[in-house]
């Protein structure tokens, strides 16, 4: 991330100052710790470096020593918002590792809960793209939305995050006939509320003042340095795992890679691309459950019930495995291997999404003003506990530090700018 | 992307080179199910690059990130690539797994070829303590930047746990 390489041709022939302003220790965007290290000429940026790693806590390490249903819960607590991302990754390694089978009803109640949680992750992202536009009806307006999501999530599961769905093997929960309503009714809300949801983003002329041509990665440098999720589909890039490598339900169901193509516009690769392809992947998502909701299979919910049974055959299971699923923010990629005798596993290797999307932040930075620094920040969804603040240093070597705040506020005064 | 092709590809042009190589074919689907391949090779250190390269110039990979293991007298690294993305059914896994001796612990670096490497790179520098030669940055990334000990080596397991009890006293004296 080290980009002196990268440097822009500025007006003035170099002859402006240029300063170096770290925004930090809190975060600009989200409320998760990252610094970032911008070099300025004027109000345009012109080297960004970034330095995560702020709320690393070592999950890895402690997973290699603890057993494996014990690093089951731990796997879940790696993200608040990606809470079944992650176990349905680390469930589908540890089978592949250990040649479990899954039954099909465990398939599609995995998929059901996974998508449940992309409809919640986008609507949330929505919200706070709204809010650090300076639109914060708009952003009240969408998590209000978004309650509904959330308590058909704790009226399927129990719990509004951390659902505790996968076992290896299948599921914890059922979805019992009765709980059926309760889905088709949220998702006929949704429906409903999809068309006001994009007109109120998609069709505002302010917001596109605001995301239009800002924060760009273009489709070869979202191939080149490796871009996952909605921010590598909003360059165009068609990368979706559900498409390319099915699993669980997604096998049974012909989906494609929404990129901002399906909106009917050529893919950018800017902010605005970034709010097409979430709210049109809401819209997908909305089909993917009520595909799996009509084609429930009937049978066992887990091949292994039993827990001890389960930890007794996982500790005689001898193999590497590769588990991979589609999180709202991109790839999430797991590794495991286990070895013959022994509870713990002697390597994970977790790969959340933002990880691979940190890269993309310096092509998105670079040429944009420092008002647009929240927006871009937040358009690739950064999530830093799956993965930390702003911090800005003069050319003199003075460094000054920017809050959140101040910068939120310099990023409304260019709405309220750039709207007349 | 069919399993066989990258692999025929890469006997044709590293014949004996490749030490291992292994297909892992799985079923998915509950209705009709069809076949999905993992795919795993082991090279040695000197021929790491020029794979990398091979699969650069023919398959148009995407790093999905490199682990690492440490098994005593070696240390294991697994670049994890897909390709094929794009089209239905059309991605396999591809992982080319080299092994380091302990007494040498340098790779080369990918990064001309895939600058998304950087981050993985950086992470198996500091997390492993080997030297990643031709490296745009060799900060630390996620580890503090003063840090200079490698938790994830297992030779090394007495300085980690020592830094960890250092960390717990710090936090009670906090208290």
């Amino acid at each position: 991330m080290n980009n002196q390489s990268i440097n822009l041709e500025i007006g003035g022939g170099g002859e402006r100052t240029c300063y170096t302003v770290p925004i930090g220790p809190t975060h600009p965007a989200l409320k998760e710790p990252i610094r970032f290290t911008f070099d300025l000429s004027g109000e345009q940026i012109v080297g960004v470096d970034i330095k995560p790693g702020f709320a690393h806590r070592g999950i890895e390490y402690m997973g290699m020593r603890r057993n494996l249903i014990q690093t089951l819960y731990l796997s879940e607590r790696i993200c608040g918002i990606c809470s079944i991302s992650h176990p349905l990754a680390f469930t589908q390694a540890v089978e592949n590792a250990a040649g479990i089978e899954v039954p099909p009803r465990a398939q599609f109640i995995r998929t059901i809960i996974g998508e449940l949680e992309r409809i919640h992750s986008h609507l949330l992202w929505a919200g706070v793209g709204a809010h650090e536009l300076g639109f914060d009806t708009l952003l009240h307006l969408t998590w209000n939305v978004r309650e509904k999501c959330m308590d058909l999530l704790e009226q399927l599961t129990g719990n509004r995050v951390d659902y505790a769905i996968p076992i290896f093997g299948g599921v914890r929960r059922d979805i019992p006939e009765e709980k059926a309503p309760l889905a088709y009714e949220a998702l006929d809300y949704y429906k409903g509320l999809l068309q006001q949801m994009i007109d109120a983003y998609l069709h505002d002329k302010s917001v596109e003042m605001r995301t239009r041509n800002v924060g760009v990665m273009t489709y070869d440098q979202a191939i080149e340095l490796c871009a996952v999720g909605p921010t590598t589909r909003a360059s165009g890039v068609k990368k979706d795992v559900r498409v390319d490598m099915p699993y669980l339900a997604y096998a049974d169901m012909d989906l494609h890679a929404i990129t901002p193509e399906d909106f009917g516009t050529e893919p950018i690769g800017d902010v605005y691309d970034n709010i097409i392809v979430r709210l049109l992947e809401v819209a997908q998502s909305i089909e993917i459950i009520e595909f799996c909701l009509e084609n429930l299979p009937e049978g066992e919910l887990s091949s292994i019930p039993k827990v001890p049974a389960l930890l007794a055959a996982l500790k005689k299971a001898e193999g590497e495995g590769i588990g991979r699923h589609e999180a709202p923010r991109g790839e999430v990629f797991h590794y495991v291997r286990l070895v013959e005798g022994q509870d713990e596993m002697a390597v994970w290797k977790v790969r959340a999404p933002t990880y691979n999307n940190l890269m993309p932040w310096v092509p998105k930075f670079l040429g944009d003003e420092i008002a647009d620094i929240p927006i871009i920040a937040a358009s690739i969804d950064p999530c830093m506990c799956c993965m930390d603040r702003v911090h800005v240093v003069d050319e003199a070597g003075l460094e000054s530090v920017r809050v959140k705040e101040e910068l939120v506020r310099l990023s409304r005064e260019k709405t309220r700018r750039v709207c007349g | 992307m069919k399993p066989e092709t990258v692999l025929s590809s890469f006997h044709a042009a590293f014949g004996n080179k490749i030490l291992e190589d292994r297909t892992i074919e799985r079923q998915v689907g509950t209705i009709d199910p069809k076949p999905v391949y993992d795919l795993w090779i082991v090279v040695d250190r000197a021929s790491l690059h020029d794979a990398v390269a091979h699969l650069c110039e023919d398959f148009n990979p995407h790093l999905a990130v490199i682990s690492g293991e440490d098994l005593g007298s070696e240390l294991a690294l697994n670049y994890h690539f897909t390709t094929g993305w794009g089209e239905h059914y059309g991605e396999v896994t591809f992982t080319i797994r080299t092994l380091l001796p302990k007494n040498d612990l340098r790779v080369p670096t990918i990064t001309d070829l895939l600058p998304g490497a950087q981050t993985s790179e950086r992470e198996k520098r500091e997390f492993f303590g080997i030297e990643v030669d031709g490296i745009p940055d060799d900060r630390n990334l996620f580890l503090p930047e003063d840090m200079t000990i490698h938790p994830w080596r297992k030779d090394l397991e007495e300085e980690t746990k020592g830094s960890v009890k250092r960390l717990v006293k710090w936090e009670e004296r906090d208290e």
